[in-house]
């Protein structure tokens, strides 16, 4: 009789297999975790770094979180049930790395992004949607809350009730959170269309008529478009400068800040790891890489069609070289603003502000859903106190864990938007500090197959090898290569921020909240072992035999 | 006084011990959890059901001196003894069977769920046999004791090992009342209320609190009672899982709004008698992915989660002593 080619496992009926499921809903919404409306690429790169290609950049911004998401996705494959950075990297470097890092560079500095969400939804979202209604409707009062909403007083007070909300809506079950994204994904994807769609169906001729009047209708100002270029021009900004290939790659951290967030909701479930697993893990991941790249691509291609190189470098010289004339309301020209500039229809204003608004809300409940997740794995291992890994009874979220960031986003807040500093210098370049997490995530995929064989060789992704080399070695060792890179153009590329201020204090900041992180693990480990008990326990592995 | 202090007269120190679970036939995670009693220094180790293995891999040798296989949906062909070996190995860490054979015993098998399923049981039994001779040997001149129980996973054909075999440090503590130390006792219930697998050790909720109840009439002071029940209390955070739609084979996840559902999947019987009761704390598992630690008025109850799949043995050191919990961690060994 014929030999068997391929011999099928068996199975008992209680085999706990589920069926893999549809890679297509985590795809989706991986997209909308990556801020395809994050603003930077577009108002900061142009001037920061004169003569860069904004649609080269994106593309080696793809290229560079390529296989660093390739890397995520064996990780994931290989630590299905308990996945995460703070897992994956105290897995291969120990317990006491993976709490610091993943406690001061995801934790603490996630704060910012608490703060910068509210200042998203402010600046890009509430500002420019009243302002434009303000325009479209000739209702004054809508004209006043815009440009309120742009001051430092109105984005700290839409921050704060913006955080309470998000506590709010979480702690009352996450199945809440999870109707209301579904609202979010759609709201975005409209706005988002709209967005592109105004811009591809003008020109910067058309452009520069329509953004003078919008412009002078809100700040009285006329001849908005050329008084602006002039004073861009003034303050540096070259309008035809030569292509610079450095520039260019510069933009690709700038666009990184979207990207990187890929890997963000790495998980899968899985009971019985199968091959579907790990190619289910790649669709989700690079799949959603590749359209929210495409998204961005797309974005610049139709900013330059619409408005036209001049008017993308005037909008960032707003930004970039604090240039006022090109300011609306009080606001930079973001994309969106911009876009609202085109239309007159207060319908139009409003979806496309809708869209931009939830977003921005979407992203402070990414911020506490991951690092409250962080907190209460911490708290479960003992290095943090148990108070954090409290669940409420009867709603049976981490409440304590919630309010913990709540209250500590607080003054981070203010501080972001009455130190001058602080939001436009270092702010961004704060983005090292998530990247660098990422980065050594990538490192420990590569170092997996040699500090955790047993775990690797039993994972689906352990048959893929080059010669002899395994293959998430190679995509994490290139991950680490590019996300270091990247990171360390953050804090030493003088156009990406940290740098920019020639000061020391960025860096002291940097710093000090890595020996913070330190000095949090070893008072645990202090006040735990004065109870008798070993944190180191939570990591050490047993020995077989 | 220190948590996990020196060994001495038991009636004045905590009794230390150690729980983990859901280890499904891992081969270097149950030899882990033998080994945790020196590791940890602990006086008793506990397991809380969930023994058995999900896969049986048949290894099919050909005429050419070549072995194939199929894993995680992909091909192996195995062409040296080393290569074998570092396959079975590697089946052993997953918790997974596997028997050599050749083509015509594969086809016998092949279609025939009976006989897959009784060569389960055999391979289970003899693998459940072994473990509780290397616990004995272990664990052989030692004070430490290894309470053994069933899931709901666990057949009892698999389970009967546990009375065929002559047992001195280790404990069957199946359905039963076992004395865990001079001043506290434990409770053991392997069951779980019905999943989408229709698993062999299954119970309503009405039926677990009956079982509940017969065992602690037992007791003479519940407060002094460890209770072992593999199912966790209901909508716990103990007991939070995806949930599923059993109507398609194998169960498919269900989504809404994009997401997959979670909700909880333990047993409200066993959250009334953690409430009603009042033991000194409550050890589960059966949810996988569920590590957590909750209060139902004084006790706490805790389930170390399990990742057997990747050899890493998730468990719990425990310190109880006069009734209460002194402390505790959650260990990844």
């Amino acid at each position: 009789m014929a030999e068997v080619a391929v011999p099928q496992v068996f199975t008992r009926r209680a085999s706990g297999l589920v069926r893999v499921m549809s890679p297509y809903s985590a795809f989706v919404y991986n997209i909308l975790t990556m801020g395809v409306i994050f603003p930077w690429t577009y108002l900061w790169a142009p001037t920061a770094f004169q003569g860069s290609n904004l649609v080269l950049g994106i593309a080696f911004a793809f290229l560079f979180e390529l296989p660093i998401a390739l890397a995520y996705t064996w990780l994931a494959t290989a630590l299905p049930r308990s996945g995460g950075d703070y897992v994956f990297q105290s897995r291969v470097f120990g317990g006491g790395f993976g709490f610091t890092v993943v406690f001061a560079f995801f934790v603490v500095w996630i704060l910012q992004w608490v703060a910068l969400s509210g200042w998203l939804l402010a600046a890009l979202g509430i500002a420019p949607t009243f302002l434009g209604l303000g325009v479209t409707t000739d209702v004054h009062a809508f004209t006043t809350i815009g440009t309120w909403a742009a001051t430092s007083n109105g984005i700290i007070i839409i921050s704060l009730v913006n955080a309470a909300i998000a506590l709010v809506l979480l702690v009352s079950g996450f199945r809440n959170y999870v109707r209301f994204q579904y609202v979010m994904w759609y709201a975005i994807l409209v706005s988002f269309g709209i967005v592109l769609l105004l811009f591809l169906t003008t020109n910067p001729g058309a452009f520069h008529t329509k953004i003078n009047s919008f412009a002078g209708a809100i700040d009285g100002v006329k001849n908005f478009f050329g008084q602006a270029k002039a004073a861009a021009a003034a303050g540096g900004v070259d309008f035809n400068p030569p292509f610079f290939l450095f520039g260019t790659l510069m933009v690709a951290p700038i666009a990184w800040t979207s990207l990187q967030w890929a890997t963000y909701s790495v998980e899968q479930g899985g009971e019985i790891k199968n091959a579907h697993v790990l190619r289910n893990q790649l669709f989700i991941i690079v799949g959603s890489l590749a359209a929210t790249a495409g998204l961005l691509v797309l974005l610049a291609v139709a900013m330059n069609h619409g408005i036209g190189g001049d008017g993308i470098r005037v909008a960032s010289s707003g930004y970039w070289y604090a240039n006022g004339k090109a300011l609306i309301g009080g606001g930079y020209m973001f994309p969106n603003l911009i876009a609202m500039g085109l239309t007159s229809s207060p319908i139009i204003v409003a979806i496309i502000g809708v869209g931009f608004i939830l977003n921005s809300f979407q992203i402070v409940c990414n911020c506490y859903i991951g690092c409250t997740r962080i907190m209460v794995a911490q708290g479960l291992d003992g290095l943090l106190p148990d108070w954090f890994s409290r669940v409420h009874p009867r709603w049976k979220t981490p409440v304590n864990a919630h309010i913990a960031y709540f209250v500590a986003a607080v003054p981070v807040i203010f501080g972001f938007n009455k130190i001058a500093d602080w939001s436009t210098k270092w702010a961004l370049g704060i983005t090292f500090a998530n990247g660098a997490v990422m980065t050594l995530s990538a490192l420990a995929a590569a170092l997996l197959p040699y500090r955790a064989k047993k775990l690797y060789e039993a994972s689906p992704g352990a048959k893929y090898r080059f010669g002899n080399t395994p293959m998430v070695t190679i995509f994490g060792t290139l991950g680490f290569l590019f996300g270091a890179f990247m990171v360390g153009a953050f804090l030493f590329v003088k156009g990406l921020g940290l740098a920019y201020t020639a000061s020391a204090f960025p860096y002291v900041i940097v710093i000090g909240t890595a020996v913070f992180g330190l000095i949090v693990y070893f008072i645990m480990k202090q006040v735990k072992s004065s109870k008798g008990i070993k944190v180191e326990y939570a990591f050490a592995e047993i020995p077989p035999e | 006084m220190g948590l996990f202090g020196k060994k001495g007269d038991l009636k004045a120190e905590p009794t230390r011990l150690f729980y983990a679970c859901d280890i499904h036939g891992s081969e270097p995670t149950y030899r882990k959890f033998l080994n945790a009693a020196k590791f940890y220094d602990v006086d008793a180790l506990v397991f809380g059901g969930d023994l058995m293995g999900k896969l049986l891999v048949p290894i099919v040798s050909d005429a050419g001196g070549v072995w194939r296989a199929g894993l995680h949906e992909q091909k192996h062909v195995l062409t040296t003894p080393k290569e074998l070996a570092e396959f079975k190995k590697s089946l052993d860490t997953l918790g997974f069977y596997w028997f050599e054979c050749d083509s015509d015993e594969y086809r016998w098998y092949e279609g025939h769920q009976d006989r897959i399923d009784q060569k389960f049981d055999e391979l289970a039994k003899a693998r459940l046999a072994e473990w509780v001779e290397l616990a004995e040997n272990r664990l052989a001149g030692t004070h430490v004791r290894v309470y053994l129980c069933g899931g709901n996973d666990d057949t009892e054909k698999v389970l009967s090992a546990l009375d065929e075999v002559s047992l001195d440090r280790v404990v069957n503590c199946e359905n039963r009342i076992v004395p865990l130390d001079d001043h506290h006792s434990l409770a053991t219930i392997g069951y779980s209320t019905p999943t989408p697998w229709d698993t062999p050790r299954e119970r309503t909720d009405e039926q677990i609190g009956e079982l509940i109840e017969k065992l602690m009439a037992d007791v003479p002071d519940p407060s002094r009672c460890i209770f072992n029940f593999h199912c966790p209390p209901l909508d716990s955070s103990l007991d939070t899982c995806l949930k599923l739609d059993a109507s398609v084979w194998p169960p498919t996840p269900v989504i809404e709004n994009g997401q997959p559902v979670y909700y909880g999947a333990g047993s409200q019987a066993v959250g009334d008698a953690l409430d009603a009761y009042q033991p000194t704390v409550g050890l589960h598992g059966h949810i996988h992915e569920s590590r957590g630690a909750t209060k139902f008025g004084r006790t706490l109850a805790l389930n170390p989660g399990s990742e057997y799949g990747e050899g890493v043995l998730r468990g719990l050191i425990v310190a109880i002593k006069g009734g209460e919990v002194i402390g505790h961690q959650f260990t990844s060994g």
